[in-house]
């Protein structure tokens, strides 16, 4: 785990923090230069950068749990739904909500309930974390990839409250009128205070003790790791992660609906954290944007097209059957992805390898 | 042997059954301070299965185990690493994908005090303790010979050397008693030389208690105060290697199996 802060490449690292921070303010049509200025790229841009950070974060939180701690969880799209809707439910004013709510009223406990979005956001998180905690208990106590089918089992299960809880979500409606005030300025600080909090834990003896489970779980629980309890700490904060990142994006896109937490958005996600590199933070946080543009430039193949004589009809869908097979050829002929699981280095950028005491000898091995 | 020395560790009629095969039955041993005491037996014989047990890896079906009085019966391995009992494998078993120095690092993460966001938010004293983390396992790399490979991927290393690493993992728990299975398994007669001084160090500079297994014979009759041999799960002699190169039983246990893996 080694990010090259060192003092030579620092000013460059710098300088490209300020750089993106600045990009960052001025492609966003909201945030401290509203009404100043045009965002430099029009509101179609903004918004799928905006989206990409989100999904930078959830891919962080699913890296957490699929390449720091070797499990295997699909559970994603249910914490997303659970910090989306709690964020929905939360930034909605009152008057917002008698008008979305009509085919049945909003329960009431919830009707006049209204809080700024940073504290709807939090609140999702630590909902969608007690989510995390709730599967956990049982499964992560188990031997073996049952953590798979538990939580994509969970997060089918939250998506179905969603369709059937009318008085809360609005049902198969979803909920919209979300406030979409959040700025992209707020989105890449807490994708910049995440993605620090991730490198500098992975160079704790937390983070350490999560490889170690990775690498070998016999080995690590004789070494004195308490294996339930580590895999508990991983699981929770990773549930937390998606909850704010589904918060964010309730308030990008303004409009919720149960279609949205899919379990193929579970894929999407493992898409972009095998593409970056299991295990490598900067590897996810490139895999989420990679994914997430391709995304929009793939939205051709869903459409019909015209080449001279040639007639493709378009297949809603298609889009997803691209990715898969993209899924399934990284996992088959190019598992170690972008970055492996290593992180981003100028070092590495400029191809300079560090030296190995080990002589190349032919002993044996 | 002077009873007035500490018992470690006690197995009393430790038994173990996978379906109707009796692995370990009813095997009692006792280990005292400050010893090196040697498991030995042909392929098969329970050795490992035995260790599962003390390491609480296995449930034992009958009988009981001790560590320093107290009744250990089920109790977790990474409690059980907690309490001073630590162990190698017989295949070795690193942290391949990370430094050696991870790999000693990670063996010092049992006795962490700090909680989960005291160390990430590095509070001052969560600091310290992950600093002399640090200071600690660089020492004991020092102490084993690793300090200039520290920053190498543990499964670059030569075979010996991830052999003296797993040894050195399991120090960095800190245990008053070491568990070894098979450390001299694969190694060439240097290499085991130097495994034999090895273990010596450990014991003289370190204090340590340890009880091992394993095959090669030169090396068990070198360095243990006491051996116990088991065939078929069931111990067939024990006392100190004079007794045992001479025990007619042991040597008809060995016949036909080569005494060196
Ligand atoms: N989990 C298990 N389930 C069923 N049988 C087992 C299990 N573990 C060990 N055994 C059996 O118990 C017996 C003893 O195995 P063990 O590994 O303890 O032998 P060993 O003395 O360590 O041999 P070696 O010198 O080859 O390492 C073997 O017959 C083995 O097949
Ligand atoms: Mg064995």
């Amino acid at each position: 785990m080694k990010t090259d802060l060192n003092k030579k490449y620092l000013p460059l690292t710098i300088l490209c923090i300020i750089v993106l921070f600045a990009l960052v303010i001025l492609i966003d049509p909201v945030g401290p230069l509203e009404g100043k200025i045009d965002p430099i790229f029009g509101l179609y841009v903004s918004r799928i950068i905006k989206i990409s950070a989100v999904y930078a974060i959830c891919a962080l939180s699913m890296n957490m749990v699929n390449g720091f701690t070797g499990l295997f969880s699909l559970g994603q799209p249910g914490f997303m739904a659970i910090g989306a809707y709690t964020c929905a439910l939360l930034t909605l004013t009152p008057e917002a909500k008698q008008a979305v709510f009509y085919l049945e009223p909003i329960a009431p406990f919830l009707a006049n309930i209204h809080a700024p979005f940073i504290v709807a956001m939090i609140v999702g998180g630590i909902f969608a974390a007690i989510g995390a905690f709730i599967i956990g208990f049982p499964v992560l106590r188990l031997k073996g990839d049952y953590l798979a089918i538990a939580s994509l089992g969970f997060s089918e299960i939250i998506r179905v409250i969603c369709v059937n809880a009318q008085s809360i979500t609005n049902g198969a409606n979803g909920i919209n009128k979300i406030p979409t005030d959040i700025t992209a300025l707020l989105i890449f600080v807490v994708l910049a205070v995440v993605t620090i909090f991730m490198l500098v834990m992975m160079k704790t003896s937390y983070g350490r003790a999560l490889l170690s489970i990775r690498e070998d779980e016999v080995a690590a629980q004789a070494m004195g790791i308490n294996l339930f309890k580590h895999k508990m700490i991983a699981f929770v904060i990773s549930g937390f992660l998606a909850g704010i990142a589904g918060a964010m994006l309730a308030s990008i896109v303004g409009a919720i609906d149960p279609k949205q937490f899919m379990f193929t958005l579970a894929y999407t996600l493992l898409l972009m954290v095998v593409l970056g590199g299991q295990g490598s933070i900067s590897g996810s946080i490139v895999g989420a944007f990679i994914v997430t543009i391709a995304q929009e430039v793939l939205r051709f193949v869903d459409e019909p097209i015209n080449i001279g004589p040639i007639h493709y009809p378009g297949i809603s869908g298609m889009r997803m059957v691209v990715f898969s097979i993209l899924l399934m050829c990284i996992i088959l002929f190019w598992s170690r992805g972008i970055f492996g699981n290593k992180e981003f280095s100028w070092n590495r950028l400029f191809g300079k390898k560090a030296k190995s005491k080990l002589k190349k000898e032919g002993g044996e091995a | 042997m002077a009873d007035e020395r500490k018992l470690i560790l006690e197995t009393k009629d430790m038994s173990i059954h996978f379906g109707g095969l009796i692995a370990v039955n009813s095997f009692s041993l006792k280990v005292y301070e400050h010893e090196i005491v040697a498991i030995i037996g042909p392929n098969g014989a329970g050795k490992t299965t035995a260790f599962n047990m003390i390491t609480g890896v296995y449930t034992p079906t009958e009988g009981e185990i001790f560590l320093d009085g107290q009744k250990i019966n089920g109790i977790r391995p990474d409690i059980l690493t907690s309490h001073g009992m630590a162990r190698t494998f017989q295949n070795i078993r690193l942290f391949k994908n990370l430094t050696v120095l991870d790999n000693v690092l990670i063996g010092h993460h049992v006795h962490k005090e700090a909680g989960f966001f005291s160390t990430v938010l590095q509070l001052p004293k969560a600091a310290k303790e992950e600093e002399e983390m640090r200071k600690h396992s660089l020492e004991l790399l020092e102490f084993v010979g690793l300090l200039e490979y520290k920053d190498e991927i543990a499964s670059n290393l030569p075979y010996g050397l991830q052999r003296r690493l797993e040894i050195a993992r399991a120090l960095a728990t800190r245990p008053k008693l070491l568990l070894l299975d098979e450390p001299a398994a694969g190694m060439n007669p240097t290499e085991t030389e130097a495994l034999t001084e090895f273990i010596h160090e450990i014991r003289e500079k370190l204090n340590m208690t340890i009880l091992l297994i394993e095959h090669h014979m030169q090396l068990v009759m070198d360095i243990s105060d006491r051996i116990y041999v088991l065939e078929y799960g069931k111990e067939i002699a024990h006392g100190v290697p004079k007794e045992i190169q001479s025990n007619p039983k042991v040597i008809k246990a060995y016949l036909g199996e080569e005494d060196d893996e």
